[in-house]
């Protein structure tokens, strides 16, 4: 068995896992969150990004023993009693997702682009999320809602006129 | 997936005991973005994994008296983001840049990606084409052989079971030389070559005439290849767009493409003429603009 500590959203979490244990298994199974999701399994989706010591990570291609001793953030991390993150109301605002499945992963995308380019171009965006795949709404309203998050986060006003 | 027991190398030699100990019934963990994908399919799991992702000996870009040393631990992202590698060399951050997804390319690593011995790797024709060494270490110690060298066939590297591949390096001589990547995909992201090529391309001191130039090819032949009989066409040759296309049509028989669910050889031999084309074109615009700034 594999004991790993890592701090998730703040919060330093440990566990006692088989070696063979990804991060995506540990933060569902042993730590209940389950908000990254398990979707193709082999790192071409994206439904199970967190992010790892700031970068955005495919947790089903890491293993829990190489996450020990990291950062770990997770969609469950972003909101707090006061609200959602201004990235997550943008997604709500621009109706950006239909089954949501895919939200979380793209969301913590996009948090990983803002936070190091807080005014990427359209290709940027579209760059920042190649790896996130959505079946449902095509990716127009998800590249705006990150555009609106992206000005939230600058202070500035929504754009009407998008 | 499959038990397996994980060891963790501390550094490069810790890693190379390890390797002695196991060598045989082990497997190396670097990025994790092939290897355990293939051990979530495939029925023969190795007894022990060797996760080296935290040996940070192996994580160094630096100018050493060789040349430009990258560690084979060194991510897709580094490498994109590496002011050296930029300043340097340009294409390599091109090729970075087009494997895989933020995700993947945050985890995976450069030696991952040559050790993985695809044909259709992103890393190998850039460095090819720079004449690139690798330094393998084993229990006897270093070794050193060229990048071209090292694959011997589809998914194949010269590696022996107990040797580890420590890093890359591009020779003092091809700093600054200018070289381009382009690559042929289905889509812009998360996309297999096609094909892929990177040219370089030295001027010649008096003459506009091609010096050393070196063309490689990913995904048209069991591994990545050079083009010597494209090359030597264009040894001191004039630089014009016709002796490029040429070059290119040239290439196409030094390569063996296969037809696959991507795409048949008959495209692939179009697209290998189409991208030496692009790919000289675009080394000829980087000397230039060199030369605009240096005079």
């Amino acid at each position: 068995m594999a004991n790993v500590t890592l701090n998730v959203n703040g919060e330093a979490r440990t566990a006692s896992v088989p070696p063979e244990t990804t991060l995506l298994k540990l933060l569902r199974d042993n730590f209940n969150l389950t908000g990254a999701k398990l979707g193709c399994d082999v790192g071409d989706c994206g439904a199970c990004t967190v992010i790892v010591d700031g970068k955005p990570v495919n947790a089903c291609l890491m293993l829990a023993g190489q996450a020990d001793g990291r950062d770990v953030l997770t969609i469950e991390g972003l909101a707090t009693l006061d609200g959602l993150h201004p990235i997550q109301k943008a997604f709500e605002d621009n109706a950006s997702l239909q089954c949501g499945f895919c939200g979380p992963g793209i969301i913590l995308s996009a948090k990983a682009l803002l936070d190091e380019n807080p005014a990427p171009t359209a290709q940027q965006i579209r760059d920042a999320l190649a790896g996130n795949l959505c079946r449902c709404t095509g990716y127009t309203k998800i590249i705006e809602a990150v555009q609106d998050a992206a000005r939230a986060l600058r202070g500035e006003p929504a754009d009407k006129a998008a | 997936m499959r038990a397996f027991e994980l060891v963790t190398a501390t550094d490069c030699r810790h890693a190379v005991a390890l390797l002695a100990e196991y060598g045989p019934f082990a497997k190396v963990l670097a990025g994790g973005t092939d290897l355990l994908v293939e051990l979530k399919s495939s029925p023969h799991v190795p007894e022990v994994i060797i996760d080296i992702s935290r040996a940070e000996d192996l994580k160094i870009i630096a100018v050493t008296d060789e040349g430009l040393s990258i560690g084979a631990l060194v991510t897709h992202t580094e490498i994109m983001r590496s002011a050296l590698i930029r300043e340097m060399f340009p294409a390599l951050v091109d090729a970075a840049h087009t494997i895989g997804a933020v995700q993947t390319r945050n985890l995976g690593t450069l030696g991952g990606n040559l050790m993985s011995g695809v044909p259709s790797m992103d890393s190998g024709p850039a460095l090819i084409a720079l004449d690139a060494l690798v330094t393998v270490a084993g229990p006897a110690g270093r070794r050193q052989m060229p990048l071209a060298e090292f694959f011997v066939g589809p998914r194949k590297t010269i590696l022996k079971p107990d040797e580890l591949l420590a890093e890359i390096v591009i020779p003092k001589q091809n700093f600054g030389k200018p070289a381009h990547f382009v690559k042929f995909g289905l889509r812009k992201g998360q996309a297999l070559a096609l094909v892929n090529v990177a040219a370089s391309l030295w001027v010649g001191r008096d003459k506009q005439v091609f010096a050393a130039p070196r063309i490689a090819l990913g995904a048209v032949a069991p591994t990545v290849i050079r083009a010597p009989k494209a090359e030597a066409y264009l040894e001191g040759r004039a630089i014009t767009p016709e002796a490029m296309a040429e070059a290119g049509r040239i290439a196409v028989g030094e390569a063996k493409p296969i037809s696959d669910f991507r795409a048949s050889a008959e495209y692939r031999q179009d697209l290998i003429a189409v991208l030496i084309k692009r790919a000289l074109e675009g080394a000829c615009a980087q000397a230039k603009a060199k030369r605009d700034r240096e005079t």
